[in-house]
C-alpha cells in the first residue's frame, strides 16, 4: 500500500509530467487560455491515458515481450494501440453516451497522438526512462496507480495554469510579454516552485 | 545477420495493425450513428461564419436546431431571406414573413479632421482598451474612436477603416449579425433598415456649443430639422435628433437644413457607405 502511494506520489508531482519532465506541452499551452476548456481536456486525459495505458501494458506483457521484440517495437506498436484505442472509445462514447461525447468529443481527437499518453504508456511498462528511485515492477496494478498519478498530475497543473492564465489576461504586464510569453514565464516559474518537491519522503 | 527478428517484428506489428482496423471497421459498423441528413444541407446553406447571432453556438448548432423544427428557417440573422427561401426549400415549408434586411451603421461623422485628441494614445489597437483610458483619447465623449475594433471582429469582412479614421460599412458584404455593435465600446454602431436612407450620424448628447467646440459634424440640438419635418419624425431628445424611421419619408428636408451637416441620405458620399454608393 505504502508503494503504491509513493508511486502515486512519484507520478503526481515529483516527477510531474508537465511542469518536471516537459512532456506534453503543446495541450499545456494550447488549451490552458481557458479555465472551462482545460477542465475538459483534463477529463479526456485522464480517461485516455488510463485506458491507453492499461492497452499497452497488456500489448506488451502479452505480445511485445514473450517474443523478444519489445525493445525495439515498443514506440510504434504503442502508438498504433492508442490511435486505434482513441478512434474505438470515440465511437462507442457517440453511440452510448452523447453527453459525455458532447463534453470529451473535440478533445479525443487531439490526444490521439499526444506525447504525454505515449510517455505514460511507455513508462508504465517499461520504467526507467524517468528514473524513479524507486523500486517499481511491471505489475499491472502499479502500471495503474503510476497512470492514473500521471494523468491527474496532468490536469491538476493545466487546471490551475488556466486559472492562473485567466488572471494574467486582465493584469497589466508589458504589451510585448502579452499571450504565450508571459504563459512561458509561468510555466518556467511554476516549474521551479515544483523543483521543490523533490526529495520528499525520500524519493 | 539474423533476419528472423525483422521477419518477427514486421508480422508482428503488421498483425496488430491488421487486427486493430478490422476491430475499427466492425466497430463502426455497430456504433454508427445516424446523422439527419437534413442537418448537413442546412448547414451547407448557412454561411458558415459562426457568429452566433442566432444565439445558438455556431452554424452547427443552429443547422440541429431548424433541423428538429425548434427555430424558424429564417432564425439565422446574418443570412437573411435568401438564405431563409434555401432552408425553407431544403425542409419543404412556406417562409411566412419577408424582412426587410438590416444593415449595420456608424452612427458618428468624426473623423480624424473633424475631432482631436486629448492626449496620444501609444497602447493596442483596441477601442475597448482605449476606452478604459480616461474614457479615451477623442475630445468627443461619444463619438467614433477610430481603433477599427469593429472591423477586426467583423466576421464577414465587411468593415474598413477609411482615411478619415471611421470605419467604412460595405453594406453588400454586411449580413446584420450584430458583432460590431456589441464591439463598440460607445455602441455608436446600429442596425437599421436597409430601404431608409435618411439618418442622424452623431450620437453625441453634449449641449450645441460643447459639440461645436469638438466637432464639425456633431448634432447641435438646435431643432431646425425638428421644424422643417412635416411628417413628425424628426425629436431632439437630450441635444441629439433622432429620425423616427416609421414615420421617415425619405423627403430629405432636414438633409438640407442641417448646420452641420450632421443628418446625411446614405448612398450620397456618406464615410460609412461610400464604398457602396460606388457599386450600386
Amino acid at each position: 500500500m505504502q508503494r503504491l502511494f509513493l508511486i502515486f506520489l512519484a507520478a503526481f508531482l515529483i516527477n510531474n509530467i508537465l511542469l518536471i519532465k516537459f512532456i506534453g506541452l503543446c495541450p499545456f499551452l494550447g488549451v490552458s487560455s481557458r479555465f472551462d476548456t482545460s477542465i475538459g481536456m483534463s477529463m479526456a486525459v485522464i480517461f485516455v491515458m488510463t485506458l491507453a495505458s492499461m492497452a499497452c501494458w497488456g500489448v506488451w506483457n502479452l505480445l511485445l515481450d514473450p517474443l523478444g521484440v519489445g525493445d525495439f517495437l515498443y514506440i510504434p506498436a504503442f502508438i498504433l494501440v492508442i490511435a486505434a484505442l482513441v478512434q474505438f472509445i470515440e465511437m462507442v462514447i457517440k453511440k452510448v453516451s452523447p453527453t459525455l461525447f458532447k463534453a470529451l468529443g473535440i478533445f479525443l481527437p487531439l490526444i490521439t497522438t499526444n506525447c504525454a499518453v505515449l510517455a505514460a504508456a511507455t513508462e508504465s511498462v517499461k520504467p526507467g526512462f524517468w528514473k524513479l528511485s524507486l523500486e517499481y515492477n511491471y505489475g499491472l496494478g502499479e502500471a495503474l496507480v503510476y497512470t492514473i498519478g500521471i494523468a491527474l498530475g496532468f490536469s491538476m497543473v493545466i487546471i490551475m495554469f488556466a486559472a492562473m492564465r485567466e488572471r494574467i489576461e486582465i493584469a497589466p504586464i508589458p504589451h510585448s510579454l502579452k499571450g504565450i510569453p508571459i504563459a512561458f514565464i509561468a510555466a518556467g516559474l511554476s516549474s521551479l516552485a515544483f523543483l521543490g518537491f523533490k526529495g520528499l519522503f525520500g524519493i | 545477420m539474423d533476419t528472423s527478428i525483422i521477419i518477427k517484428a514486421a508480422l508482428i506489428l503488421g498483425g496488430t495493425g491488421l487486427v486493430l482496423g478490422a476491430l475499427l471497421a466492425v466497430a463502426s459498423k455497430i456504433f454508427y450513428v445516424e446523422v439527419d441528413p437534413k442537418v448537413e444541407l442546412i448547414r451547407e446553406a448557412l454561411p458558415g461564419a459562426n457568429c452566433g447571432a442566432c444565439g445558438y453556438p455556431g452554424c452547427d448548432g443552429l443547422a440541429e436546431v431548424i433541423a428538429k423544427g425548434e427555430a424558424p428557417p429564417s432564425a439565422c440573422v446574418a443570412g437573411g431571406a435568401e438564405i431563409a427561401k434555401q432552408i425553407a426549400a431544403i425542409l419543404g415549408i412556406e417562409v411566412k414573413e419577408e424582412k426587410v434586411a438590416k444593415k449595420a451603421l456608424v452612427r458618428c461623422g468624426g473623423g480624424k479632421n473633424e475631432v482631436a485628441h486629448r492626449y496620444i494614445y501609444d497602447g493596442e489597437l483596441d477601442c475597448e482598451m482605449a476606452q478604459q483610458i480616461g474614457k479615451g483619447p477623442s475630445l468627443c465623449s461619444y463619438g467614433c474612436l477610430g481603433f477599427g475594433s469593429c472591423a477586426a471582429a467583423c466576421p464577414f469582412g465587411a468593415i474598413v477603416m477609411g482615411e478619415d479614421g471611421l470605419p467604412n460599412i460595405d453594406w453588400h458584404k454586411c449580413r446584420s449579425c450584430g458583432v460590431c455593435v456589441e464591439v463598440c465600446p460607445r455602441g455608436i454602431i446600429t442596425l437599421v433598415p436597409e430601404d431608409k436612407k435618411v439618418h442622424v450620424l452623431c450620437c453625441s448628447q453634449d449641449k450645441g456649443k460643447d459639440v461645436r467646440s469638438i466637432c464639425k459634424k456633431g448634432c447641435i440640438g438646435c431643432k431646425a430639422c425638428e421644424k422643417i419635418c412635416e411628417f413628425d419624425a424628426i425629436h431632439v431628445v437630450d441635444n441629439l435628433a433622432s429620425i423616427d424611421n416609421d414615420k421617415c419619408t425619405q423627403c430629405k428636408k432636414c438633409v438640407e437644413k442641417c448646420p452641420t451637416g450632421c443628418i446625411s441620405v446614405l448612398l450620397k458620399g456618406h464615410h460609412s457607405v461610400e464604398e457602396v454608393a460606388g457599386t450600386v
